[in-house]
């Protein structure tokens, strides 16, 4: 294969996994929505409705309340940082052109980029709810990034390079000795709250925020965030099945994205069942929930490391 | 001694010539009229003999005496006796002094009286307005008789409240006037600190409707039930009830036993009803939708029987004065027996789910405590009473309706907090459901309806207390000329559990603000005495705005051509 061809492949495989995500994304929320709709004895919205829900929003008009160029920022800092994070992705281990520029530390980097997009929106809008949804959400990211880092330590310490192929795919057959499978269910745990959904949704929290960060935003601002979380959900869904469970190694790309992708859908099966099934946490009991994740996470690495 | 005698007699000790009269009306009222000078110490003598402070109604009493009268009622709930005191002003020096530096939840009926009749307490700690618009007109008092009821003064620019002023070092967090964990129209200035709350000022009665105006001036005794019935989407039945029991009290009209058992019978529907739907914005108001769900899955089926049984889902418009509309056939009480059969068994599995959920246990126990002391410092009342070990039920300390005969267990709880109020009102709802069974169980035949043929003498004072859902509604009747009431006071239980909000909220999570508000069950529309629509048309052929603007055209039309041709 001519190196021209591999950076072809490379570069059609960055608009790839782009289009993967911002396609299937929003169908995946529907997902989420029918589940909770089924526990709740609804018959719950069609599952194209976050679509919708996004087209409708990009068509209204776009209210910049702030009247400051950081309220107008925010949205689209956080949507192009998703897209940055899906852009280095090796999605069913294939590396996209831009992969070899990317590493583990980066990919938390973008990650948290995001996040701060959403706080600077949030502190540029001056809503006393929005003030108080940031804050929730600084705190949240202050115990949830380190999480996640550790996850994807665990992938760096077993196969002793950053790069993300070898990190995401490499974990699964350099055996998972006990800190993999700890690892697991720590990543299984603090699945609500890295897609931000029940019990985890305190930033937003409808019934005393009105949707916290997002409360000045409407119009294609809030389609934008609204999309961002939900391209994040679908990342950090995504990001667990990558790491844990093997390829199928068919030999056909597809085949293995495809199995790869239904096994999203399961986690997103998982996600709704968590969300109908618990109220929603004070931001002192969350605190203590992720201090005690933390800690287990940092005794997987510790034991890592020595063993 | 007759508790009377007691009464009179301490009194009398201590007030000696202030003291004016001590009688009483009927088995269960006694009458105090006091000289102002000694109005504040009565009420001290009547609360350390055991009586428990309801609530305050003012009168104008211009036209006969050139007074403004207040009238104070107690209950003893030990002996199932009612105490009013009652004392005027001249209405060119309306000054009484405050009771409220004794009894705190008697700061609200004091502001209301000087906002809507400009009597003045003298000590008050709060004197701030209450019910009135901050841009109504200093001078004018709507409940005055020289006042129309269909007043409207003058609108005025940059007039607003002022808050109380915020502890230092927290910030305002507005809640209201329009925010999804109130559902009704009110502002709550919460001061926080981080997440802590430190206090909290309120704005409500945005909503005021005046109808205990619309109610004195306009329409007659029988029609006042359904007005009463509009006061609250949720117990209007409560209030029809109360303000008819009020009126058979003062006219002496003894209604049929059958139409007392079936009222007992609609007011249980409606704490069942009422019951389950704030069990489902709990779940809401802590993010727990499924049980919100659930609960009303549940709820519609009430709604649906109460359609077959009174042709309303909610506003039943059963309760006439001197009786009911509508009997219970032997093919509806079958019905209602299989649907609270049903309810019961779908409820036994909500309550068994939620029981056990250790997540559900973590943001409802130990949230919005105050002290079992506390509770009753503040007369709170039913299930947030109930839920602090205060063992107080109007059903069975001042028995109305059917209540005597029906067998029932008051749940009491020593929680304090959140938790388990929301176990009282489950507890009561199965035995609510065990009094319905009882009701068409023990039913005798007979009339359901008495009509009142005496005119009513005026001038005669009667009170009634109905177990609501939520607590007891006071209702006070003072019979007029005209076929009307002079004054009809409405005290829902609301009115009282809400001055006591701050005190539950004080040192808690600014997330669990919507759960301790909504502890309470707050029914802001029978506090500001309007109604609420319900929130579901339930129907999938629902009329679409347009088409409903278009028939109340038709008939508006077709009214004012009938008026033509008369």
């Amino acid at each position: 294969m001519s190196q021209f061809t591999e950076i072809a492949i490379g570069i059609a495989q960055v608009f790839g996994n782009l289009l993967l995500f911002l396609v299937i994304a929003p169908f995946l929320d529907g997902v989420v929505r029918r589940v909770m709709a089924r526990v709740q004895s609804r018959q719950g919205p069609p599952l194209a409705q976050s679509y919708y829900d996004v087209l409708k929003l990009l068509g209204k008009e776009n209210i910049d309340s702030a009247g400051i160029l950081p309220f107008r920022l925010a949205p689209l800092v956080a949507f192009a940082s998703i897209l940055c994070v899906i852009a280095i992705l090796p999605v069913a281990g294939r590396a996209t052109a831009l992969t070899p520029y990317a590493d583990a530390i980066s990919l938390v980097y973008l990650l948290t980029l995001g996040g701060v997009a959403v706080l600077l929106g949030a502190f540029a809008s001056k809503n006393i709810y929005a003030l108080i949804g940031a804050s929730r959400e600084m705190t949240t990211m202050i115990m949830v990034e380190p999480i996640l880092f550790m996850v994807l330590l665990l992938g760096v310490l077993k196969t002793g390079s950053l790069d993300l192929t070898a990190v995401i795919y490499g974990t699964p057959m350099a055996a998972f000795g006990v800190p993999g499978v700890v690892m697991i269910a720590v990543s299984l745990f603090g699945l609500q709250a890295f897609v931000a959904r029940q019990p985890f949704d305190i930033a937003e929290a409808e019934q005393e925020l009105l949707g916290g960060p997002f409360i000045e935003y409407s119009g294609p601002n809030y389609a934008l965030f609204k999309y961002y979380m939900m391209l994040k959900q679908m990342f950090y869904a995504y990001l667990p099945i990558a790491m844990f469970v093997p390829l199928l190694g068919s030999g056909f790309y597809l085949v293995d994205l495809a199995l790869q992708m239904v096994l999203t859908v399961v986690v997103f099966l998982l996600i709704g069942l968590l969300s109908a099934t618990h109220p929603r946490y004070r931001i002192d009991q969350a605190i203590r929930y992720f201090g005690v994740l933390f800690v287990i996470a940092l005794a997987a690495i510790g034991a890592a490391v020595i063993f | 001694m007759s508790i009377r005698k007691e009464l009179e007699a301490k009194l009398i000790a201590r007030l000696r010539d202030d003291v004016v009269c001590v009688e009483k009306t009927d088995e269960r009222t006694i009458y105090i009229d006091v000289k102002r000078a000694g109005f504040r110490e009565a009420s001290q003598i009547i609360t350390a003999s055991g009586a428990r402070y309801l609530c305050s109604i003012g009168y104008d009493n211009i036209e006969r005496d050139g007074t403004l009268a207040m009238v104070h009622t107690y209950a003893l709930d030990d002996s199932n006796r009612f105490v009013c005191c009652r004392a005027s002003a001249p209405v060119d020096d309306p000054v009484l002094e405050s009771i409220t530096p004794d009894l705190p939840s008697a700061g609200w009926s004091e502001r209301e009286v000087t906002d809507l009749l400009g009597l003045r307490f003298a000590g008050h700690p709060k004197p701030k307005k209450l019910v009135l618009a901050d841009d109504w007109p200093e001078g004018i008092y709507p409940l005055r008789k020289e006042v129309p009821h269909d007043f409207v003064p003058q609108g005025a620019e940059d007039v607003a409240y002022q808050l109380d002023e915020a502890p230092p070092g927290t910030k305002i967090v507005p809640v209201g006037p329009f925010h999804p964990s109130l559902h009704e129209p009110e502002h709550f200035a919460v001061y926080v600190d981080g997440e802590t709350i430190k206090g909290c000022d309120y704005r409500g009665f945005m909503t005021h409707r005046g109808i205990e105006k619309l109610c004195q001036t306009q329409v007659s005794y029988n029609e006042v039930p359904f007005i009463a019935e509009r006061i609250c989407g949720i117990c209007g039945s409560v209030h029809a009830t109360a303000f008819s029991q009020a009126v058979e009290s003062a006219a002496g009209l003894i209604i049929p036993r059958r139409a007392e058992f079936i009222r007992t019978m609609m007011l249980e529907i409606e704490r069942i009803h009422s019951n389950l739907l704030w069990l489902g914005v709990a779940g809401h108001l802590i993010g727990f939708d499924t049980v919100f769900m659930q609960a009303w899955r549940v709820r519609e089926q009430i709604m649906w029987l109460c359609e077959r049984l009174t042709g309303n889902r909610k506003t039943y418009g059963m309760i006439l004065v001197g009786g009911v509309r509508r009997d219970i056939t032997p093919d509806i009480a079958e019905d209602i027996l299989n649907v609270v059969k049903k309810i019961e068994d779908e409820l036994t599995v909500i309550y068994r789910a939620i029981e056990k959920d250790t997540s559900i246990h973590k943001r409802t126990k130990g949230v919005g405590t105050i002290t079992r002391q506390q509770a009753i410092d503040w007369n709170l009342i039913g299930p947030v009473a109930r839920a602090r070990g205060v063992d107080i039920d109007a059903r069975r300390d001042h028995p109305y309706a059917a209540y005597d005969e029906m067998k029932f267990e008051v749940p009491v709880l020593d929680g304090c907090d959140v938790w388990s109020t929301l176990v009282v009102r489950v507890v009561e709802t199965f035995e609510a459901i065990k009094i319905i069974r009882q009701c068409l169980d023990k039913m005798p035949g007979g009339e359901i309806f008495v009509e009142m043929k005496d005119k009513i003498p005026a001038q005669r004072h009667a009170i009634t207390v109905v177990e609501a859902p939520r607590g007891e509604s006071v209702h006070y009747v003072v019979t007029g000329e005209d076929n009307r009431p002079e004054r009809w006071r409405v005290r829902a239980p609301t009115f009282t559990n809400l001055q006591a909000v701050p005190l539950m909220l004080l040192d808690e999570q600014f997330g669990d603000f919507p759960i301790i508000m909504g502890s309470i069950d707050p029914c802001f529309s029978c506090t500001d005495r309007v109604a609420v629509v319900d929130l579901q048309t339930g129907k999938s052929s629902s009329i679409s705005k347009a088409e409903l603007d278009v028939m109340s055209r038709k008939r508006l039309q077709g009214n004012q051509l009938q008026q033509v041709q008369k």
